[in-house]
């Protein structure tokens, strides 16, 4: 890990110095004790801030399409022949790297606008099941080391397996290794658990309608309509919202439940083909809303019915905007 | 609304979204040829199933609709070519999804109708009748109005 980070540092060292990219888009150290959060690099000496450690949660793919987004609107009132061209680098692990490819293929930028240093993962922390485990207790110190966390709480010192408190996403992580990049740091690790990864889904489905649909209204019950999983999430970057629509309002602005549910069902809908599994939406979820039990099913459906893995491979294209003629259609009616 | 519900002989309301090209003229054909069918279906015309936002479906069920049919030409014989076949992987999709969450998965119906099957778009419409009918009325994700 140590390692992995001094050649993270050493890399946005070079790529700022021989000019290769403005900005780099990494992690840093977070102000509270055991968190990582990101940051933009734009100056050699600012790289050695740069950490890369199992705190690092966020996909950074939406900065690095937010800042393109702001960069590329900037330049709209400068002549032609005087645009500047903006080189985003970018600290990505394999989610991150999904998340960019989506981008690619959705054509929101070239391939020339990132520079992509891959970074092999091993799965990041959960800040909430570490809350759990340390029965919500107010972590006031904390290391990692060797898979063990150690923290100190305002009741005493206590010690958790890193494994136990893996994000949901990264147990049954099936692209650990960034799919594109143009340098590796750290070699490739094995994939975690990808079997099982359709486990909780599967199981979900055997339950019978009626406890399926209680389940989701107690889970959007608690969504309060903050839109956090769609400011972090790097799919989501639509100019203008469907939420925010007024003209056709697709989604009432009142605190009726079927407008939460309304709006957290096209999320997640239009995520088809689109979410890689990062985990951002679950992790900045203020309310613990268990997204990723209906998010991974579009997951399935995906590659059950169309063959396709969200940002797997460069060479597809979006699974919605295709078709073949030998797709399913079981569920077209016939009198 | 409260009768209404409580009613024996409640009839559902369903919202058929139709292409122009085969669906919509299916059931002209229906019409001109005075095929009976259930008047519980309120028709809408749409260019092609493949213009058809699954938000309409959703909004549809929301706003009070008892089921949702969505109907197009049969595969291959679409006027722009591939709607109905691009249209057909975002109803796949949005179907299972549907029935993940627990909405019951014969209140959105999916089906081709050509101008020439009049025939068969009365029967379309008499079996999603029917089937919705045998749900009763829709409760899920519906908005209470007032």
């Amino acid at each position: 890990m140590e390692n992995i980070e001094t050649k993270l540092r050493e890399e946005a060292k070079r790529l700022l110095l021989e000019k290769k990219a403005d900005v780099i888009v990494g992690y840093e150290k977070g102000t509270l004790p055991l968190t990582a959060t990101p940051c933009f690099i734009t100056t050699p000496e600012e790289a050695d801030k740069l950490v890369w450690n199992d705190l690092c949660t966020q996909n950074l793919a939406k900065f690095v399409h937010d800042l393109i987004t702001q960069h590329k609107n900037s330049q709209k009132r400068v002549k032609p022949e005087d645009r500047k061209k903006k080189v985003i680098g970018v600290v990505a692990r394999g989610c991150t790297t999904r998340s960019l490819i989506i981008h690619l293929q959705e054509r929101q930028y070239g391939r020339d606008e990132v520079y992509i240093i891959g970074v092999p993962c091993t799965g990041y922390m959960d800040v909430k099941k570490l809350k759990v485990a340390v029965n919500g207790a107010d972590i006031v110190e904390g290391s990692i080391a060797d898979g063990k966390i150690s923290i100190t709480t305002a009741e005493g010192e206590k010690s958790i397996a890193l494994k136990d408190v893996l994000a949901e996403s990264c147990r049954t992580c099936r692209f650990n290794n960034p799919i594109i990049s143009d340098t590796m740091v750290g070699s490739p690790v094995p994939a975690m658990n990808p079997d099982h990864e359709y486990d909780d889904v599967s199981e979900f489905e055997k339950k019978s309608i009626e406890e399926r649909w209680t389940y989701f209204t107690k889970e959007m019950e608690k969504c309060i309509r903050c839109n956090a999983c769609r400011q972090a999430c790097p799919s989501c970057y639509c100019p203008t919202c469907f939420v925010e629509q007024s003209q056709p309002q697709w989604v009432g602005i009142g605190e009726d439940k079927t407008d939460t549910q309304v709006f957290q069902l096209m999320r997640l809908y239009h995520m088809v083909g689109r979410c890689v599994d990062c985990g951002s939406c679950v992790a900045v979820c203020p309310m613990g809303v268990d997204l990723r039990k209906f998010l991974k099913k579009i997951d399935k459906d995906c590659w059950e019915l169309f063959g396709n893995r969200a940002g797997s491979s460069m060479e597809d294209t979006p699974p919605l905007g295709k078709y073949s003629e030998n797709d399913k259609e079981e569920f077209i009616f016939n009198p | 609304m409260a009768e209404n519900l409580a009613s024996k002989d409640w009839e559902p309301k369903i919202v058929a979204i139709v292409c122009n090209w085969c669906t919509y003229a299916g059931a002209d054909l229906a019409g001109i040829s005075r095929i009976q069918y259930p008047p519980n279906v309120r028709i809408i015309r749409v260019p092609c199933t493949g213009r058809i936002n699954p938000f309409y479906i959703v909004k549809a069920l929301q706003t009070g609709a008892d089921g949702v049919l969505v109907s197009g030409c049969h595969p291959g014989e679409c006027h722009y070519i591939s709607g109905n076949l691009v249209a057909r992987r975002k109803f796949a999709a949005l179907k299972s999804f549907l029935s993940y969450i627990g909405m019951e998965g014969d209140r959105t119906m999916f089906t081709w109708v050509s101008a020439s099957e009049g025939d068969r778009f009365a029967q379309v419409i008499r079996g999603v009748t029917a089937k919705v009918k045998a749900l009763g009325p829709a409760t899920k994700l519906k908005k209470k109005l007032g």
